[in-house]
């Protein structure tokens, strides 16, 4: 059933009787309640994901239209498990030697809370290392979205040195693409298959939230500790099914972003670790990084 | 400034009792005689490490970066620094040459071809140094392709181009008067009728005539004028590739002036370790003689203290100011740690020993001098290695807090790359000095003459035009909002499919607030005390709105969620769901209500910032007018040239 058109529900008034007229109705099961936007930026009740192979490079470059992706992270609620980390790796083929989404362990001072940060790339609304890049290699869209298009990189690593977060990482060998990488085919929006001398990091998994889907991060971590969402329509969900108001989830929970002084105006919101549930770092039972990493990671 | 004094009576001359000019002469074509064994020892040796380099090249275009100790941490290392190292020593040209003549310093004449050279060549091999570090050099292409002038990468480009080209010209212009003399030397010799033919062709027919001198002067003039503010710019960009970035150490507003000293610092004692090579090679004492050192000495006395100011200012402001990162950079610089070490052996042996060495006159010595400058050589490439790595060892969020190690030394290909980019410059310096000698003859000659004659032969006489000062980039990003054409969204509800219970939502005011009500009529009669859910559609899923009884008129009521947008037509889609009774409980409803706010939907092009496609044109604008004043400059170098070509042959 089609709704009625802008123009109509544009003007209903408050009064019962106006908004009978208009009211519609449909039953269906909760599972299938998907909104999608195809590739033309029409949304759609779909149940089959958007062709991935249709995406031309131009659209990879602007975005989807009319959304501007956010993330906030849940400091209180994330115990370092490193799920979120592990879930994109493998769906992005990324190799031992990096992480688009990376684990610190940080405590800011000798008195303060330790905490688990999760660090993907925070997709800047200032972003510096789209400054710096030379041969616009790396972009912005619309959405928010910051890409790498490997194609056209030329390996000048400027981008990593200019992004204060060492969010990037670098092809530093011929990569070894996996054959359903290669099948695949490249688009900067999911940025495999690699190619060698060329950056890459998080995509905030484009592909996945043009079908409507929430990241591989987010729809993984056990805590439901990572939201995602369209600060357009003012919500953002997590693993759990939690649809929250991003504006009241930030003002209640009194979120901020990374190094807000750095002026990069991050699309990453944190949510401060207060009232953990979960030993701290450092503490009993807490989770340990991974020990070999510093062998592994440069 | 006056010329040097000359040695009045020098053994040579009043022996054979020649003309100053044809002593002159045949010294300084001397160089240009047959190497002996040992010469060609060193051009065999040199030419292999630098086969040994290009091997290694090739290695690492096969295998790809991970050949280096580089990784994503420390992203930047020894090929950066030689890049800087060798944009650094190709300031010599500039200052001895370009500077003292336009001062007129007549005791440059024996040293300027030496240190234009120097330009040239030290341009070359620090400008392929970033072809090295490129990750894919094959599209280096990309850089006009698709070319960005927000990209400090692009100022390079630019810059280095422009100075490059400028540098050649001007080692050219200057060796002109040199070429009809290498040309009958050539003949004299018997060389290859090509080689003379290449000198003839150089020449452009230049003799000695006023109308020639007259054209030479101002070609020349111009030229060392414009090669001045050109050559501040090309390594105040190199430092803003730096600069430009958040970094701790790097963002750092006295950079460019840090850099243009510190190259022009590196470049002076470049020129001294030259001037004792080639003194001592090609036997050059009556030229190159020890008042020529203490000149140079002095200025670079200067400049290392100058240096040694920026150097503490830089960091005595950061540690002082102590922000965090700051501090954890100047643990490392300054800590126990091997960078710690190598920075204190730096600024002991790359600064205060050599200041020490050339502080007071009478300590000063052709040894003290030599030492001085050799120590400054290894010291400034250390301290750029010191400039680059550390910092990028110092992210803002610890790497060490993710269980990472950030460390760095250069590995073997690194290593080899760097001795062959080390060899090469020697290497290109020597065959330079094969071809064309390396002290100019006319000008020493000239030299000699304004001691000699007293009213010499009008010297030349430079009247530099003066030319806008080229000083780089100022950018101003203009921040304009322009909606983005925007694509409506439709939501599509499948039919319902045919029930019992039907449900009807509406939006309604009670008591001033607005309220979502919601009546469910089963078979056409409302339905009372049904536990009724209400929730909103969002893109990845529902958020619950709150749960209500029904009353005996079936409708139950949530607060409307006010301020929550709907899509762009400020449609919501709403899902109701009754959860009991049983018999009625179903699947979700949903219903499309319109009169929400429209999704406030914030322009996100901002057109023309630094990060956007588009290019501020205030940038662009300034950057386009610079480029436009230096290169008309030499297009009237080269309308001079053509001047000069066009005049009436000899004879």
């Amino acid at each position: 059933m089609v709704v009625a058109g802008g123009a109509a529900a544009g003007m209903l008034t408050r009064s019962h009787a106006a908004n009978d007229a208009s009211t519609k109705a449909s039953g269906r099961p909760p599972g299938e309640a998907t909104l999608a936007l195809t590739a033309e930026g029409d949304l759609v009740l779909a149940s089959a994901p958007a062709g991935a192979s249709s995406h031309a490079s131009d659209e990879a470059r602007r975005g989807v239209p009319g959304k501007k992706w956010v993330m906030v992270i849940d400091l209180a609620a994330c115990d370092g498990c490193g799920k979120c980390s592990a879930a994109c790796s493998k769906s992005h083929f990324v190799p031992a030697d990096r992480e688009y989404l990376r684990i610190f362990k940080m405590q800011d001072s000798a008195d303060t809370a330790p905490y688990w940060l999760p660090r993907p790339c925070f997709h800047c609304d200032n972003p510096p290392c789209a400054r710096v890049c030379p041969v616009g290699a790396t972009f912005k869209r619309d959405d928010g979205i910051v890409l790498i298009d490997n194609e056209r990189c030329i390996g000048c690593r400027f981008c990593m040195a200019a992004c204060p977060f060492t969010a990037r990482s670098f092809n530093w060998s011929r990569p070894d693409n996996s054959p359903a990488a290669e099948a695949k085919g490249y688009s900067p929006e999911w940025g495999y298959p690699r190619r060698v001398g060329t950056a890459e990091k998080c995509d905030f998994c484009a592909d996945m939230a043009r079908e409507g889907k929430l990241p591989h991060c987010s729809g993984t971590c056990p805590m439901g500790a990572i939201y995602f969402g369209d600060e357009n329509e003012d919500a953002v969900t997590n693993s759990k099914g939690d649809t929250v108001q991003l504006s009241k989830l930030l003002r209640d929970r009194a979120g901020f972003r990374y190094m807000e002084d750095l002026g990069t105006q991050p699309r990453v919101h944190y949510l401060p670790p207060a009232d953990r549930r979960y030993p701290a770092p450092g503490e009993r039972g807490a989770q340990t990084l991974n020990a070999t990493k510093g062998a592994t990671q440069r | 400034m006056s010329a040097m004094p000359w040695p009045v009576d020098p053994p040579a001359l009043r022996k054979l009792g020649e003309s100053h000019e044809a002593v002159v002469e045949r010294d300084l074509l001397a160089t240009l005689d047959p190497l002996g064994r040992r010469g060609r020892v060193w051009i065999v040796g040199l030419a292999s490490v630098v086969g040994c380099a290009l091997l290694a090249w090739i290695y690492q275009l096969v295998h790809g970066l991970r050949v280096t100790d580089m990784g994503n941490v420390v992203s930047w290392g020894t090929y950066m620094t030689n890049f800087v190292f060798f944009i650094g020593i190709s300031h010599a040209g500039t200052l001895i040459s370009a500077i003292l003549r336009v001062t007129d310093a007549g005791w440059r004449r024996p040293i300027t071809r030496m240190a234009e050279a120097i330009t040239c060549i030290a341009l070359l091999v620090g400008a392929s140094m970033v072809v090295i570090d490129m990750g894919r050099p094959d599209r280096a292409l990309n850089l006009l392709l698709h070319g960005r002038f927000q990209s400090p990468i692009l100022w390079d480009l630019v810059s280095v181009t422009t100075y490059l080209t400028g540098s050649f010209f001007y080692l050219y212009v200057a060796m002109i008067p040199d070429m009809p003399i290498l040309a009958r030397d050539a003949r004299a010799r018997g060389r290859s009728p090509l080689l003379i033919k290449f000198y003839e062709v150089l020449s452009l027919g230049y003799r000695e005539s006023p109308e020639h001198r007259r054209l030479l002067a101002r070609a020349l003039g111009a030229m060392a004028v414009i090669i001045i503010p050109v050559a501040i710019s090309v390594h105040t960009v190199v430092s803003w590739v730096f600069g430009m970035t958040l970094r701790p150490g790097w963002h750092s507003t006295i950079f460019g002036p840090y850099f243009v000293i510190g190259a022009i610092f590196s470049g002076t004692a470049a020129i001294i370790t030259a001037m004792v090579i080639f003194r001592k090679a090609y036997h050059l004492e009556t030229y190159l003689r020890p008042e020529h050192f203490h000149k140079l000495a002095k200025i670079l006395l200067v400049l290392s203290l100058l240096y040694a100011y920026f150097t503490l200012s830089e960091y005595l402001t950061t540690w002082y100011g102590g922000a965090e990162t700051d501090v954890r950079l100047l643990a490392l610089l300054a800590g126990n740690g091997t960078v710690g070490a190598v920075f204190w052996a730096w600024a002991t042996f790359g600064l205060f020993v050599p200041i020490g060495l050339l502080l007071f006159p009478s300590k000063r010595s052709l040894g003290s001098i030599m030492t001085a400058s050799i120590l400054i050589n290894i010291g400034m490439w250390v301290k750029r290695y010191l400039i680059i790595v550390p910092t990028l060892e110092t992210p803002f969020i610890p790497a060490q807090n993710a269980g990472i190690t950030p460390h760095y030394f250069p590995s073997l290909i690194e290593c080899t790359i760097t001795a062959g980019a080390f060899a090469g410059f020697v290497l290109l310096y020597i065959l330079f000095s094969r071809i064309f000698p390396i002290l100019s003859i006319w000008e020493t000659a000239e030299d000699l003459a304004e001691v000699k004659h007293a009213p010499a032969p009008a010297p030349v006489r430079v009247h530099g035009r003066a030319m806008p000062a080229a000083l780089p980039l100022l950018l101003v990003a203009v921040g304009l909002s322009v909606l983005a054409p925007w694509t409506t969204a439709r939501a599509q509800a499948p039919a319902a499919p045919a029930s019992a219970t039907q449900i009807d939502l509406k939006r309604t005011t009670e008591d001033k607030e607005e309220m979502l009500v919601a009546t469910v009529t089963a078979n056409g009669r409302p339905v009372a005390g049904a536990v009724v859910v209400f929730s909103v559609l969002r893109k990845f899923g529902t958020m619950a709105l709150g749960e209500d009884q029904t009353l005996t008129d079936g409708t139950a009521a949530v607060k409307y969620p006010h301020g929550l947008p709907g899509d762009s037509h400020g449609e919501q889609t709403f899902s109701i769901e009754v959860r009991s009774p049983p018999a009625l409980a179903g699947p979700p409803v949903q219903v499309i209500l319109g009169g929400a706010a429209p999704a406030r939907i914030t322009p996100v092009e901002v057109p023309r910032a630094l990060w956007s496609t588009r290019v501020p044109l205030a940038l662009v604008g300034t950057i386009m007018a610079l480029l436009l004043c230096v290169w008309s400059t030499y297009g009237f170098v080269v309308s001079q040239l053509v001047a000069m070509y066009r005049l009436p042959k000899e004879g």
